[in-house]
């Protein structure tokens, strides 16, 4: 059997026939004006793209999104560190950590909304806990994860704690930190419209629950696919961050001894 | 083995982490490394798990010294009490008098995992720089030991590539340049050939050989390859297992400089070797 599959064609075959199969469910109206056509969609998107107020909200969901990744991220690898390598913190807080766990940001938006209000302030608090454990316990396997032997190593010459945690724990952990961040991306765009489309933060979430409302279905959809690129796009990005950061580890090396 | 000089280097890491001790004084009796009834239990209680009984050795200044016995007989828990790593359960190692107590500044240790022991994100250079950042050395001074020290391994071009670009030969060649460049007095190496080819085992032995000369250092080679440790050491301590203790410490009466087909070929070389193996193979 010959490879000569061109990934790119195949998926953009994919992508045209999903459109094709829309436009005919559409055109055979099978859910009535609850599914405009794929013309009518990507028309009224077009106008939307043409309003300030689109752009506003897709910059208020991609801020929201980005600065609560980058707060989680931070805190998440610093706790994480912290937790790793030192027993008595790590028995203090696994247990509520592992609680918490399971818990998903959805079960505490109403207390978020309660306290914080509709406000970009209240996604924000919604997607860092979102985010938060996930990369402290990816933080944790890692720092847990590093090679005895490249500590000791460390230890040998002479290098302090706090140096070892630096320059050896925590690029060692990156991997583990790296996969963590590439979940945790998409999530944070998730959360950043569930808070948007069911507690009334700013944003395309709010954009979409308001089309929603008005019964404006063509919006709704358009804004559907504009969030879907953005996810993509947010994959992407974190896929090409771990790529440079993490050039190499054994998954990214380009030269094979 | 006659001409013990004394260390002709003066301590260039400091920050020494050893215990200063009263009866400190260095003579020119005091060895360079002496090893005196070191024990190392693991646990307590019921589940104590005794590695090594009762260990008494020295290594001079200038020497070289292997330590081999049968595998799984402490000897890498031995080499750790003496890096400082682990605290000896009774007994103690010193270095010149002062009872080791942490990573020691004049001792740098080199590992048989190399690709373990060097980081993988760090490139060559990089590697050879990270354990000297906290010494605070001169720009140049820093340059200038890594420089040195991947000429003395031949390494110079490799400096920029990463160490798994590189073959197991080359980059446990890395792990000797960064264990140069740090200026070690005394050189530890545990198994540190094992984990490469026949033909880049016989360099690295003379490599080792050579480093011995020109830097005129104390190293301290731990192995299970007989041949390697009669062909290396002036002394050989032979060791028995469960717990670890010294069966005999060997002589060898080896002409230098040393070469790998004349050296090995010797009558006295087999009859050396066939000393170190039978204390192995006889039954304890």
């Amino acid at each position: 059997m010959k490879e000569s599959i061109r990934p790119s064609a195949f998926s953009a075959l994919g992508i045209a026939g999903a459109l094709v199969i829309w436009q005919v469910l559409a055109a055979a109206n099978v859910a009535g004006n609850a599914l405009p056509s794929a013309t009518t969609v990507f028309a009224t998107l077009a106008t939307i793209l043409g309003t300030g107020t689109f752009w506003s909200a897709l910059g208020a969901t991609l801020g929201i999104a980005m600065l609560a990744l980058a707060i989680a991220a931070l805190a998440g690898v610093v706790l994480g560190l912290l937790i790793g390598s030192f027993e008595s913190v790590r028995y203090a807080t696994l247990a509520v950590l592992e609680f918490l766990k399971p818990v998903p940001p959805i079960v505490i938006l109403p207390l978020a909304v309660l306290v914080l209000g509709p406000t970009a302030e209240m996604a924000l608090f919604l997607v860092v806990f979102g985010c938060l454990l996930p990369i402290v316990m990816q933080t944790v396997d890692g720092v847990q994860g590093t090679d005895p032997v490249a500590r000791d190593t460390a230890r040998s010459y002479g290098m302090g704690e706090g140096e070892i945690l630096a320059r050896v724990v925590l690029p060692s952990a990156m991997p583990y930190i790296g996969t963590a961040m590439r979940v945790a991306a998409p999530a944070a765009l998730v959360v950043t419209v569930v808070a948007g489309l069911l507690g009334g933060g700013p944003g395309l979430g709010q954009s979409i629950y308001q089309a929603q409302a008005a019964g404006d279905y063509a919006s709704l959809y358009g804004l559907v696919i504009v969030l879907g690129v953005l996810g993509l796009l947010f994959q992407g990005a974190t896929r090409l961050a771990e790529r440079r950061v993490l050039h190499w580890h054994e998954s990214y090396r380009e030269v094979v001894p | 083995m006659s001409a013990r000089q004394a260390p002709a280097l003066p301590t260039r890491n400091r920050k020494s982490t050893m215990a200063q001790q009263p009866e400190t004084r260095i003579s020119a009796t005091t060895p360079r490394l002496d090893v005196a009834h070191l024990a190392k239990t693991y646990g307590s209680g019921e589940k104590s798990h005794t590695v090594i009984e009762d260990l008494t050795f020295t290594v001079d200044a200038g020497e070289v010294v292997c330590i081999v016995g049968p595998s799984g007989v402490g000897k890498t828990t031995l080499l750790k009490c003496l890096a400082g790593l682990h605290p000896a359960s009774s007994g103690r190692a010193a270095i010149d008098g002062r009872t080791i107590s942490g990573p020691p500044p004049e001792m740098a240790l080199v590992f048989q995992d190399y690709n373990r022991s060097l980081m993988p994100w760090l490139t060559v250079r990089k590697n050879l720089v990270l354990p000297l950042r906290h010494l605070k050395l001169p720009a140049a001074e820093l340059k200038e030991r890594c420089d040195s020290a991947l000429a003395a391994v031949a390494l110079s071009h490799a400096d920029n590539q990463y160490p798994w670009q590189l073959s197991g030969g080359m980059q446990q060649r890395v792990a000797i340049a960064r264990a140069l460049a740090y200026r070690p007095e005394i050189l530890i190496m545990d198994e540190p050939f094992a984990s490469v080819d026949a033909q880049t085992r016989f360099d690295l032995e003379d490599l080792c050989l050579k480093i011995r000369k020109d830097f005129n250092m104390t190293i301290l080679v731990v192995t299970h390859d007989i041949d390697e440790a009669v062909y290396l050491a002036d002394r050989v301590v032979v060791l028995g297992s469960r717990p670890a203790r010294v069966l005999k410490v060997v002589d060898v009466d080896l002409p230098v400089p040393r070469d790998q087909i004349t050296t090995r070929s010797l009558p006295e070389f087999a009859r050396q070797r066939t000393e170190v193996l039978s204390l192995i193979k006889r039954p304890a």
